[in-house]
């Protein structure tokens, strides 16, 4: 049984860094900072390293909300393992939808579904519940969405350029941006590692401590630390092109200015949380910076009708994760038989919602109006390139003037 | 609740971002003028758009000392 959990719950961990490559690479691959395979690449590698960097998380993970411990009950590795199964499920759904929804809030959800199937509705802690998971959910994307705003404010504001003398629109070469994203969007998935890989961990030691085989209260040991890392890197490095095109293209157009600011938020955000013992969920942030930063350019439009699914996604992951996780756990309480049955039904699931992605596959190759995006961008550029040759040429010909600043007005929108 | 936790992320965050958007997009800029074609002296805007660009290196890297617990304790 032990076994078994450790393996749901590295499963997990692979779903967790698929779904989540969107927060990090989303944006850079949108504005075509950096080619689609580079990035996951990339985000695999800085998740491997976020994951060793910190395991202050892991020691917090589920802690409080359902009432282990001492005084409270017990949770059995029964209950952890209708907990994953419910995520899982609910990851597997979201990601075939092509919505980001949070990882961790399927695991909170999927892991009080069963205590309250397992143990009874006394087991869950309300006040901890709210606490911890639906406050933060308000404010994460609240937050991370008003600094995005401020931020993208300040990176146009700061870069846009007049000429002295007569007034007009110069050539804004923002292009310095484009490199920047690729170092903000390293930091977001070096923050996802420093997160989201210690969930996992927290639930294996979870069950060790719960089997026995380790002292209450140690850390995770070693091998469960680089079993999860590798686990959630070869999650990212397999990419969930569904949501990084939601990310990217989805939810409003990204610049390579206002992704920078996007993805500076975002990595801040997270990182200050998680420090600060606040802990916010990585997925909506990520999406709060995006639609802030969309708010903050002007001449977009932030896709509220994408907004409107996304947040119905939100809403409905802690109660679906949670009816999953209590059906298994009311299975898995029969005895043998349910827990066979559980995890057969469970892996006939994932995998048949795998071969139902194959009818319209997404992969890096096509996730990519994206790619597409990258090119307009190149292409955008050499326009304004030509746009500053007419420019020139209009100062020997003030009749081209008024062409000219009807142009420069399209390029303000940018 | 943890309402003061919660204006601490949120005043850290807003520092933090603020801190490195602004530093960054002064380099930005900066190169930018070096770059025009009449310019007085290229040579020192590209300079201070270096130093903008390093002190907003620096600026993450700090933020990712105070973080990492291993240089912390």
């Amino acid at each position: 049984m032990v076994a078994l959990v450790i393996a749901l719950a590295l499963f997990f961990d692979f779903t967790n860094g698929f779904h989540d490559t969107a927060n990090a690479m989303a944006t850079p691959i949108a504005t075509g900072a950096i080619k689609p395979k580079t990035a996951v690449t990339l985000a695999a590698i800085l998740n491997l390293v976020g994951a060793f960097l910190s395991t202050e998380v892991a020691k917090t993970v589920s802690g409080g909300i359902i009432r282990e411990g001492s005084d409270g009950v017990l949770i059995t590795p029964d209950i952890i393992f209708a907990g994953l199964m419910g995520a899982i499920l609910w990851n597997m759904i979201t990601w075939l939808k092509g919505l980001p929804s949070s990882s961790s809030h399927a695991l909170f959800g999927g892991l009080i579904g069963a205590a309250i199937a397992g143990i009874g509705f006394h087991s869950v802690n309300l006040e901890t519940l709210l606490q911890k998971v639906i406050l933060p959910a308000v404010f994460a994307p609240l937050i991370a969405g008003i600094v995005a705003y401020i931020c993208t404010r300040l990176a146009y504001a700061l870069t846009s350029r007049h000429d002295p003398e007569t007034g007009s629109k110069l050539t804004q070469k923002r292009g310095g941006f484009r490199t920047g994203q690729i170092f903000t969007s390293s930091l977001v998935a070096l923050a996802h590692g420093t997160n989201d890989a210690q969930k996992t961990m927290g639930i294996i030691t979870l069950v060790l401590i719960s089997a026995g085989t380790q002292a209450p209260g140690s850390g995770p040991q070693l091998w469960v630390i680089a079993a999860c890392a590798l686990a959630i890197a070869i999650g990212t490095y397999a990419g969930g092109w569904r949501i990084i095109r939601t990310m990217g293209s989805g939810l409003t157009e990204v610049k390579p200015a206002q992704g920078f600011a996007a993805e500076t938020s975002t990595a801040s955000a997270i990182l200050a949380s998680s420090h600060l013992g606040f802990a916010l969920s990585t997925t909506q942030v990520a999406s709060g910076s995006v639609i802030g930063s969309g708010m903050g350019r002007r001449g977009t439009t932030v896709r509220w009708n994408m907004v409107g699914k996304i947040a119905l996604g939100w809403l409905l992951t802690l109660p679906a994760a949670g009816i999953v996780g209590a059906l298994t756990a009311l299975l898995v309480k029969t005895g043998v038989v349910g827990l066979v049955i559980a995890a057969v039904a469970g892996t006939a699931a994932v995998l048949f919602m795998f071969v139902y992605s194959r009818k319209s596959h997404v992969s890096h190759h096509n996730a990519v109006e994206v790619e597409e995006a990258g090119q307009a961008v190149r292409f955008a550029r050499k326009k304004a390139l030509a746009r500053a040759r007419a420019k020139a040429k209009a100062k020997t010909e003030p009749k081209a003037e008024a062409t000219d600043t009807a142009d420069e007005q399209k390029d303000t929108q940018r | 609740m943890k309402w003061l936790e919660l204006l601490t992320v949120g005043g850290a965050t807003l520092v933090a971002a603020v801190t490195v958007v602004v530093l960054y997009s002064l380099g930005v800029r900066l190169t930018a003028i070096a770059g025009d074609a009449r310019q007085a002296s290229p040579r020192s805007k590209r300079a201070f758009a270096n130093i903008c660009f390093g002190l907003c290196g620096l600026a993450v890297l700090f933020g990712l000392y105070l973080i990492i617990p291993y240089f912390s304790a």
